[in-house]
């Protein structure tokens, strides 16, 4: 995984309009031309808006969220704290001992 | 010759702007907390507000530069953010020449953005404490999101250098520094809140920051301020090393004003001259 193409994305999506327009209406094609290149498993997790995979293979969770912040990929910023929650469970439950 | 007039301290939740304006719930303690800042800034009769701010990948993504100066006459923002009314900033480009030069020929090699927009890091903390054009700004940017981080000694030396260069400069100049950002704050990563995007996954580093910022112990909170430690406390944590450039600007005392927000892993601080 690149890990900068999908930063670099989420970056984009906070102060291009037209990307947002384009990833709301076309979101497949809109990753398969994103310049630099995601990976075949990038676009999935990113169609898939799977943030808390993303973040443990090395994007930048805070760049992730503008993602949800923005209402694309079928994320909102509720959604966005459920997978990264789910994802990191194991080590929430290590460093606070439980539900927190 | 210029002087220090104070140092202060605020958080610049990008959404207390429109909250306050629109009458949430908790408006009358974002105001009154703004307020206890504003009413010592205000008193000290800045004619400049040196911010420190850590930007949020909007200004400086493709290059990250460590620490560095905006030289420019006028900066627009917020970049990030149209929920805070947005406005043209007006910089003392003369000053921050001169700083710049006095910080890179004093040992320090900060770098230069001639052209620049302010995100709600800036924009957010003006909003609520120069609501005017009446005092002119120069923005320094520490790299406090994307590792490596400066060490918090080396933020600490920056403010002394900064607090030796204005003290240099020639002509009458009043110069308040002001900190944007939080202690324990977590935005979009592994340690947010149920229900919510963000979290505070450290509240005990913030009780203990309080707790040295009002001792006047800034030595012992540079030395507790370990990348390690700030990386605990959250992915937006690294913004206290921009408290710690504005307190090694200024005396090691008691704030005349400190109030934390718990909820919220940030504190409001004042410390006039």
């Amino acid at each position: 995984m690149s890990v900068y193409a999908v930063d670099k994305l989420c970056r984009r999506v906070v102060h291009d309009a037209a990307l947002r327009d384009a990833l709301a209406r076309s979101p497949e094609e809109t990753l398969r031309a994103a310049a630099p290149a995601l990976s075949e498993e990038e676009v999935q997790l990113l169609l898939a808006g799977d943030v808390g995979r993303l973040s443990r293979l090395g994007a930048n969770s805070f760049l992730l969220h503008q993602l949800g912040r923005f209402h694309l990929l079928g994320l909102d910023l509720p959604t966005h704290g459920r997978r990264m929650r789910a994802e990191y469970a194991a080590e929430r439950a290590a460093r606070w001992g439980g539900p927190r | 010759m210029a002087e220090i007039v104070g140092g202060f301290g605020v958080p610049h939740v990008p959404h207390f702007p429109s909250w306050v304006a629109g009458g949430h719930p908790l408006a009358p303690e974002i105001s009154r907390l703004y307020d206890g800042v504003a009413g010592h800034l205000r008193a000290a009769e800045p004619d400049t507000l040196v911010v420190f701010t850590s930007d949020h990948y909007n200004e400086f993504f493709e290059t990250v530069p460590i620490f560095c100066i905006g030289v420019a006459d006028s900066a627009s923002g917020a970049s990030d953010y149209d929920t805070i009314p947005q406005r043209e900033v007006r910089l003392d480009a003369e000053l921050a020449h001169d700083l710049h030069a006095a910080l890179v020929q004093g040992g320090f090699d900060v770098a230069m953005s001639r052209e620049l927009a302010f995100d709600h890091t800036v924009i957010g903390p003006l909003h609520f404490l120069v609501p005017d054009d009446d005092v002119a700004v120069v923005p320094v940017f520490v790299s406090g999101f994307m590792r490596p981080l400066p060490t918090a000694r080396r933020c600490y030396a920056l403010g002394a250098a900064i607090r030796d260069g204005v003290e240099r400069l020639g002509g009458r100049r009043r110069v308040a520094l002001l900190a944007s950002g939080s202690v324990s704050l977590e935005i979009g990563g592994p340690w947010v809140d149920e229900g919510s995007h963000t979290g505070v996954p450290e509240p005990a580093w913030l009780d203990r920051v309080v707790e040295l910022l009002r001792a006047g112990d800034v030595d012992t909170l540079v030395a507790e301020a370990t990348d390690e430690r700030l990386a605990l406390a959250g992915n937006a944590a690294g913004e206290l090393l921009d408290w710690i450039v504005m307190l090694g600007a200024i005396d090691q005392s008691p704030p005349a004003f400190l109030e934390s927000q718990p909820a919220f892993g940030h504190a409001f601080a004042a410390w006039p001259a």
